[in-house]
């Protein structure tokens, strides 16, 4: 009892109040980036009256036209499926070129390659685009996954070489020179030591790859048509012909954005410390 | 005989096994030189050809439109963009502008963010959570929406603006409020990159100064000034790099919300360079303004780094 | 002996028949619309009502010829982009574009990209003979031919025409302008009048740069302007083009709604079809938009006029929207019937109903069409509008796309309220720069 004097009462108080305080701010600073997302959501509910109601409308009852227009009419289904293989594709490609590439650029110095990839992932995305137009159109690749697959290689292979040179290099030289004396070959030490230890980076190499191919715009906007469109192009595509449809606007960014948000729930850890490692060691 | 020979074979390091001789160890031998080989095979057909080729259609002229071939004029388009070339120089300030305000705000909101989280507290996934969504979304669907926020009569930013009794402003309608309405889309789009590497850098750093600080008496301030913002630069320094490296490459965001617009105020050099080889088909001066483009990145990428490698040895 | 004479015979006969009689079959030969039934062809069209309204109607097409198919439409801007990649790449993999010959046509005839059609229109064997060249309005066949050939069959043509929201017009006891001033004073009263609760505009027009320049363009020519001068130097800083340009952008600056520098014909027609506009000025057939049930909500509130006059009259525009084959195709008959087909009567008819105004004469005295039209100032003004306009709502130039964008930055400054002289002396001087490089390439 005798502890509960005014001083610590107060200081207990006033310890909840800034903590309270404390929280607060915290949701303050979170709202603004997730508000945009909110009301993407919210006008892929609205219908176009709602949506281009002046005063915004807040409470309504949601429809769920604007989704089945754009499944039904706009063959979304394709264009997911598209930007499912053609990120799936450049990231798998990515990986198998690129992780031993990086394995040998961390273990044996290989300046040259490295600043191969550093040139690649500076240099604009356009640079590329003029003459992958102009060789895939030789070949007549343009609208096929052959193309976009390997133009994706430009996004992927410099991350995933980028990100695993790090996580290779911190692999202790001494598990991997005990496996040697144990008689494994290069390729084994590869496989059964090096990359095992790398999991975690693995796995946000992937995740990261994989994101920012399914984010890219300009491939898809100049390498194909309406066969092997992808999503961002298609989402693109939605200012349509008669009159912005708001609605369907919305429900189409909601549906591209979805699963990237949702594989962000599950791995965000990865995803963190990929960001921030591959930045640390720059 | 065996066992010395053993012995002998463990003590020596590095250790050339038995598969590395003979026509079987072909692998093992060049280990480090086929490796790669695919991956720079591909590099060089993906990256080191396509740059080559803008060098060398730089050098050209050519309408794609027309029936002549490409003609070779040498120098010329170079000539006439540096010497000529208003909306080239326009371009170039644009982007100057838009990169460097943009990174510089980033930063500062990033630090003070990244400072405030710095506390052990209850829903710290969550938080992270959220402070990646707007940077791993896809570029050209939030621009969309920020496009439907930012519509001067029916956008509801404009009507969070009247509740708070400003003016409604014209954002993306003006050539003078486009630029500031962008940079305001990359900082929502681009603080949290700042936060979270930041954040790391706070998390990575030695306990010893700031406890020996406090044991000399130093404020929460002083601490900051000369003990943290010092031990940060590295951090700091980094994030740099990596979004003005990114903020250079910037096309999506900003050619789906204005194309450069209104009359060019947001026109950044990227986008420049496309309207020239795919709205208008001069391919060849496109292509050396491309040339320029990759040049210029490359020029502000390698000064940074030079900035870091100095402030990385202290 | 006689054998030799009986094989003669026998073989003169045969040469006969296969000389003489054989070709005079083929060239008989009728006119089949399954003559290459199984192929399979690709179209790109643009996604306006006219590209729409025949995308509905494909299956019909598929139907009536046994060929497939693959019809994609693409946004204005991304459809210019796409089918001139797609020609200019040459590799034959599109049979049939819509084409706009007033926007790309030049360039695209120089390029060699059009095939052209007189051959084709001569042949009866590969021409429906219901085709009827001779109903087809002669400015818009007059607009498709270069160097003496037709190089694309015309389907819609839009011409330029005053909406107005006559309700509006009734209450404020506001008569429908007939001249420039007229429509300014219109806009001036009504601008920021209350309307269910909110505030109304005067008047929206397309501001965004290069879009805005079609529109701008009946303005320029009723004031007496022009694209060129005699001697095909560019006008753009006439006395009378900066009048227009002044006009223009005086009206969208006072009377128009904010943020007017980017709104493309999708803004406006949004803006209008929520009854927030009470004059616009654009192509004819944003008529379907208006009334249609299902996204406006000015129905049976629209009124239909002609464009007002100027101060040399009215000049309105006529855009042309018609279906040409790519001369690199592979299957040039095949895209030659579904050209024809496009153009044909009963097509025409169905796509005019549809909202997609019809190149064809009588497709506008046709008693179906005048029975279901409710909207007779609309006929009125688009019939009274065709006969006056001139299909030069661009440049008549190569460079259309770059020359459209150096005039929309002068319409921008307009609207900005910036010295509109000096913009357009810059950017006269800038089209010379283009027109030098490009003209004759």
């Amino acid at each position: 009892m005798e502890l509960l004097t005014p001083s610590v009462k107060e200081r207990r108080a006033s310890r909840v109040l800034s903590t309270t305080g404390y929280y607060a701010g915290v949701i303050l600073i979170c709202i603004p980036f997730v508000f945009v997302f909110l009301w993407m959501a919210l006008g892929a509910l609205k219908t176009q009256v709602q949506n281009t109601a002046s005063p915004p409308v807040w409470i309504f009852a949601p429809t769920f036209e604007n989704f089945r227009k754009v499944f039904l009419a706009n063959q979304f289904l394709k264009y997911i499926e598209n930007s499912l293989i053609v990120s799936g594709g450049a990231t798998l490609l990515a990986l198998t070129l690129g992780l031993p590439a990086a394995h040998v650029i961390a273990r044996y110095r290989q300046r040259g390659l490295a600043l191969g990839i550093l040139v690649a992932r500076m240099a604009p995305h356009l640079s590329y685009v003029v003459p992958f137009f102009i060789l895939f159109q030789k070949l007549g690749w343009i609208d096929t996954y052959a193309s976009m697959i390997l133009s994706h290689l430009v996004i992927t292979l410099p991350m995933v070489v980028w990100i695993m040179i790090g996580a290779f290099e911190d692999v202790p030289r001494e598990l991997e020179e005990a496996a040697r004396i144990d008689g494994c070959s290069r390729w084994q030490v590869l496989t059964r030591i090096s990359l095992p230890v790398c999991r975690a980076a693995l796995a946000t190499a992937t995740i990261l790859s994989f994101i920012f191919s399914w984010n890219n715009f300009i491939f898809a906007l100049i390498l194909t048509g309406p066969e092997r469109r992808t999503l961002p192009v298609a989402v693109f595509n939605f200012i349509s012909g008669d009159e912005i449809d708001w609605g369907g606007l919305s429900a189409a960014a909601t549906l591209i954005t979805l699963p990237i948000l949702l594989l962000i729930l599950f791995v965000q850890r990865y995803i963190v410390k990929g960001m921030t490692a591959g930045g640390l060691k720059g | 005989m065996a066992i010395r020979a053993e012995a002998q074979s463990k003590s020596s390091l590095p250790v050339q096994t038995p598969r590395a001789t003979g026509p079987g160890g072909f692998f093992e031998r060049h280990f480090s030189r086929l490796l790669p080989l695919p991956a720079a095979l591909i590099m060089a057909l993906l990256i080191v050809v396509p740059l080559a080729f803008n060098v060398y259609m730089s050098l050209h002229s050519w309408f794609v439109s027309s029936t002549t071939p490409p003609q070779f004029v040498g120098i010329k388009n170079f000539v006439e963009i540096f010497g000529k070339d208003v909306r080239f120089w326009n371009a170039v300030w644009i982007t100057v502008k838009f990169t460097a305000i943009g990174v510089f705000l980033q930063l500062g909101l990033g630090l003070v963010i990244a400072l405030y989280l710095h506390r052990d507290f209850h829903g710290r996934g969550i938080v992270r959570t959220v402070m990646l969504l707007p940077m791993v979304s896809t570029p050209v669907a939030v621009a969309l929406i920020w496009v439907v926020m930012f519509n001067p009569s029916l956008g509801v930013l404009n009507y969070f603006l009247s509740l708070l009794g400003f003016k409604p402003l014209v954002w993306l309608g003006h050539p003078r409020t486009v630029l500031p309405s962008l940079i305001l889309m990359d900082i929502w789009k681009w603080t949290p990159f700042m936060v979270l590497i930041i954040h790391a850098g706070l998390q990575s750093l030695p306990f010893t100064p700031f406890e020996a600080a406090r044991i000399d008496g130093a404020s929460r301030l002083q601490l900051f000034r000369f003990i943290t913002l010092p031990l940060l630069r590295p951090t700091i320094a980094v994030a740099l790099i990596f979004r003005t490296m990114d903020s250079l490459k910037t096309f999506d965001t900003i050619y789906v919300m204005t194309e450069g617009g209104p009359n060019n105020a947001s026109e950044i050099l990227n986008i420049y360079v496309f309207q020239t080889g795919f709205k208008y088909f001069h391919m060849g001066y496109a292509s050396a303004l491309a040339v320029i483009l990759v040049v210029f990145v490359f020029a502000v990428n390698l000064f940074l780094i030079r900035l870091r490698e100095r402030s990385w040895s202290y | 002996m006689k054998q030799c004479t009986v094989r003669l015979g026998k073989v003169v006969t045969l040469g006969l028949i296969v000389f003489v009689v054989a070709p005079g079959i083929t060239w008989a030969q009728k006119f089949d619309w399954q003559m290459h039934k199984g192929t399979s062809i690709r179209v790109m069209a643009n996604k306006n009502a006219s590209g729409e309204a025949i995308q509905a109607l494909v299956p019909d097409f598929e139907k009536l010829t046994g060929i497939k198919v693959q019809y994609e439409t693409f946004t204005e801007d991304q459809y210019r982009q796409k089918v001139l990649l797609e020609l200019a790449a040459g590799t034959g993999g599109v049979d049939a574009i819509q084409t706009a010959t007033a926007q790309e046509g030049l360039k695209f005839w120089r390029s060699g990209w059009y095939e052209p059609l007189d051959e084709y229109l001569k042949n009866p064997r590969l021409t429906d003979p219901n085709y009827d060249l001779a109903d087809i309005s002669k400015p818009a066949l007059a607009g498709n031919t270069y160097d003496g050939k037709l190089v694309a069959l015309p389907t819609t043509q839009q011409t330029t025409m005053l909406y107005y929201r006559k309700d509006l017009f009734d209450k404020y006891k506001i008569k429908v302008p007939q001249t420039m001033a007229e429509l300014e004073e219109a806009a001036k009263k009504l601008h920021n009048m209350d309307e269910g609760g909110q505030k109304i505009v005067g008047i929206v027009l397309r501001g965004k740069k290069a879009a805005a320049t079609s529109q701008w363009a009946p303005y320029l020519l009723s004031m007496g302007g022009s694209w060129l001068t005699k001697d095909g130097k560019p006008a753009m800083n006439s006395p009378e083009a900066i009048q227009a340009f002044d006009f223009y952008g005086r009206l969208l600056r006072n009377y128009g709604p904010p943020g007017a520098v980017n709104y493309h014909w999708y803004e406006c027609v949004s803006l209008f079809v929520q009854g927030k506009a009470a004059m616009y000025t654009d192509v004819s057939n944003r008529i379907f938009y208006f009334e249609d049930p299902a996204k406006s909500q000015v129905v049976g509130k629209v009124g239909y006029a002609l464009f007002p006059a100027g101060s040399t009259g009215r000049k309105p525009t006529m855009e042309v929207w018609s279906m040409a084959i790519a001369s690199k195709s592979k299957k040039k008959e095949a895209a030659y019937l579904f050209v024809q087909w496009a153009a044909s009567k009963e097509n025409i008819l169905k796509m005019h109903l549809k909202g997609a105004p019809s190149v064809r004469a009588f497709a506008w005295k046709d008693p179906k069409f005048l029975a279901e039209q409710k909207h007779k100032d609309w006929i009125e003004a688009s019939v009274k509008s065709l006969d006056i306009a001139s299909t030069e709502w661009n440049p008549p130039v190569v460079a259309v796309s770059e020359v459209r964008d150096a005039v929309g930055a002068v319409i921008v400054s307009s609207i900005l309220g910036e010295n509109v002289k000096a913009e357009a002396d810059k950017a006269n001087a800038e089209i010379a720069k283009i027109m030098e490089k490009t003209e004759g390439k």
